[in-house]
């Protein structure tokens, strides 16, 4: 792709997020967006970022930061030499590398961090940039305890920085053009959301010679993650807070270590029901050797069906007027004309099988986009309004599932949360 | 049973009419159902084991008498019995005691009475109908089984237009009934995207029937008009010829994108 055309590209996709955003109702429900699509050009220079970690996910944050117009990667860092010597290609020549993070806030020319390690390390990763001055940029989920999460916030506030995490959806214009039409009242009104996300494979790493499983495949143990919880669910699980704007009042799951029985500690087949206001549910599962229905969320309201992953929004089929109701009717008014029955057999609830329409805005850069929002975020010292309460319930929502798991009971909503 | 019952009255009869053909019908569940403890299920726990059962359920007792009567109506392809893959032993094997009012098999067996008891069902339900005073009325099982009573409130017959399985919207053919039952079966159900839904075996060689077909027969008993619709559908060249008449018992062959064939 040419500078040009991804110029083009990149006008063609703010601009549908701007279009979705409009109008007063999206402004309230996604004040975020809109700030992040009008983010100016640097013209004092671009916001400095320092990436922690730099695995798969970092070095594809690095390379979302490089189409940033307010942003640039000023430092590199990770204990693990092969990770940095990947990422090498997509920084500046020269970019400074570092395999303790200390030491890189300590050499201070940063503006803010990223953070794309381990989930069980974010929050002392966070703690340590909050403190060194630097605001923080942190991969989901926020961290490994509902505590740690709150702590991060905290942390956030009394030293007066930005705390953005990563949840990307909330920027892409698909999802955005989804929540508008539920704002329109499209679908009517949503009382269930069906989310998984299914695959088929092990989820597990080839273990390099000079390191280890439990640094390698860290997803697949409870010291580090909470495995589908955290690193999938939690994803989904913000989605549903978002279009059933609240948080849930109560959740109960089970899950289990169903196929993989490699030694891993994390379940690989999880099924949850998260209850909200007025009886509505979020109905969740995950797992790792069935990909057939992949990853989705259903929306579904009285109305229609919303399938954001899919692109696709449904109209609910209005129900055939029965042929004997419809025989009474005629007789009724003195008419009388054939019946037609419904067949040799009669499939009362079989699948809507219409087709939808495309909800559109299929090309998306949403992840450069909550990098040039968060660009925006620092330059102003203000964070961008509401994205941090929809994580930190995300975040929370996913650990209080693996909670009703792990003690086969249902998990109400805390009380004791940090208040956002 | 599975199914939406519609029981539609016009005019006349006693006002609890409806809840006493409504009473016959549940009472037709009860005793015939499978898919809770029943009198066919503790029947069938009887005959799985190689035991005589006695049959104390008269709705029961009567749909087994039946059955059997219509053995030789049915060509003896309308065969209850559960899983026909084993194709050795089947209603054939039944040893039907009326007098003593027991049933055996010498090989384990179960019997599930499908859409038979739909048919019967209304049978009994237009009874009701009947006994209470009702003159005119239109009883349904999930529009696969229908029973009139009377003519049309109208005046005349009644007329249904039976749907084209690959095309909804096409009628199959147009049926006329007066006082009598109608019973729809197919291969293939509500569509041609629900394929499979009515996978049926043919009795004695348990060979499955693939070809997409609908039979559609009238009678004035609706239990007797399921088991020949069923019968039709299993029956090959040589019994489907012996089996229809054209007018009452209709085989209809459904190739897709071709023309609608009705069996001669």
């Amino acid at each position: 792709m040419t500078e040009k055309t991804f110029d083009v590209t990149r006008r063609t996709f703010l601009d549908r997020v701007l279009m979705a955003t409009a109008g007063s109702v999206m402004a309230g429900a996604t004040p975020w967006a809109a700030i992040a699509a009008g983010a100016e050009t640097a013209g004092a220079g671009k916001v400095r970022l320092g990436v922690i970690g730099t695995g798969d996910r970092g070095r594809a944050l690095i390379q979302n930061i490089a189409k940033t117009r307010n942003c640039m990667v000023a430092a590199l860092c990770d204990n693990y030499a092969p990770n940095l010597g990947k990422a090498r290609q997509w920084v500046a020549a020269g970019t400074p590398e570092f395999s303790d993070h200390r030491a890189m806030l300590d050499a201070r020319g940063l503006d803010a961090v990223v953070i794309a390690t381990p989930l069980h390390r974010h929050a002392q990763h966070t703690f340590d940039a909050m403190d060194a001055g630097l605001h923080v940029w942190c991969e989901k989920a926020m961290a490994r305890t509902i505590a740690d999460c709150g702590r991060m916030v905290e942390r956030a506030r009394a030293r007066g920085k930005v705390l953005q995490i990563g949840h990307q959806r909330m920027f892409h214009p698909t999802y955005l053009n989804a929540l508008r039409r539920v704002k329109a009242g499209e679908i009517g009104s949503i009382t269930q959301i069906r989310a998984s996300w299914h695959r088929n494979n092990a989820w597990r790493r080839k273990v390099p010679a000079d390191s280890d499983d439990r640094r390698i495949n860290w997803r697949l143990y409870r010291e580090s993650s909470a495995g589908l919880m955290t690193e999938l669910a939690t994803h989904q699980l913000q989605v549903g807070n978002w279009f059933l704007d609240g948080v849930p009042t109560r959740v109960i799951g089970s899950g289990s270590i169903c196929f993989w029985k490699d030694g891993r500690e994390v379940y690989d087949h999880v099924a949850l029901i998260y209850e909200y206001a007025g009886g509505r549910k979020l109905i969740y599962t995950s797992l790792l050797n069935n990909a057939r229905y992949g990853c989705e969320e259903q929306i579904q309201g009285s109305k229609g069906t919303i399938e954001p992953e899919l692109g696709r929004i449904y109209q609910e089929v209005p129900a055939r007027a029965l042929a004997l109701q419809r025989m009474q009717a005629d007789v009724k008014r003195g008419h009388k004309r054939t019946i037609p029955i419904g067949g040799a057999t009669w499939f009362p609830e079989l699948p809507v099988t219409t087709p939808g329409e495309s909800l559109g805005w299929g090309e998306y850069d949403e992840t450069m986009l909550q990098f040039e929002g968060f660009g925006e975020a620092v330059r102003s010292g203000k964070p961008l309004p509401g994205l941090l309460q929809q994580a930190y319930y995300a975040s929370v929502a996913s650990l209080l599932g693996e909670q009703a798991m792990d003690r086969g009971e249902a998990m109400t909503w805390p009380t004791s949360l940090v208040t956002i | 049973m599975g199914t939406r019952v519609e029981l539609h009255r016009f005019g006349g009869g006693a006002p609890e009419a409806l809840a006493m053909a409504q009473r016959a019908i549940e009472l037709v569940d009860d005793a015939l159902t499978i898919h809770r403890p029943s009198s066919a299920t503790a029947m069938n726990e009887a005959l799985r084991h190689g035991r005589t059962a006695a049959i104390e359920d008269p709705i029961l007792f009567d749909a087994l008498i039946q059955i059997d009567d219509a053995r030789d109506v049915t060509a003896g392809l309308f065969d209850p019995s559960v899983d026909a893959r084993h194709a050795s032993f089947g209603w054939r094997d039944i040893r039907l005691d009326r007098r003593a009012a027991t049933i055996a098999c010498a090989a384990p067996i179960a019997l599930d009475f499908g859409g038979f008891g739909k048919g019967y069902a209304l049978d009994r339900a237009a009874t009701a109908l009947r006994d209470a005073g009702v003159g005119c009325a239109l009883l349904s099982a999930g529009e696969s089984s229908i029973a009139v009573i009377g003519e049309h409130p109208l005046g005349g017959e009644w007329s249904f237009a039976i749907p084209d399985p690959r095309d909804a919207g096409r009628p199959l053919i147009e049926v006329a009934l007066v006082d009598e039952a109608l019973s729809v079966s197919a291969t293939i159900g509500a569509g041609i995207a629900a394929p499979e839904r009515g996978a049926m075996l043919r009795p004695g060689d348990a060979t499955p029937i693939v070809a997409p077909r609908t039979a559609v027969v009238i009678d004035r008993s609706g239990a007797l008009a399921e088991m020949l619709s069923t019968a039709l559908i299993v029956a090959d060249d040589a019994a489907a010829r012996r089996l229809h008449d054209g007018a009452r018992r209709m085989l209809f062959e459904l190739e897709p994108d071709a023309p609608t064939r009705m069996f001669v």
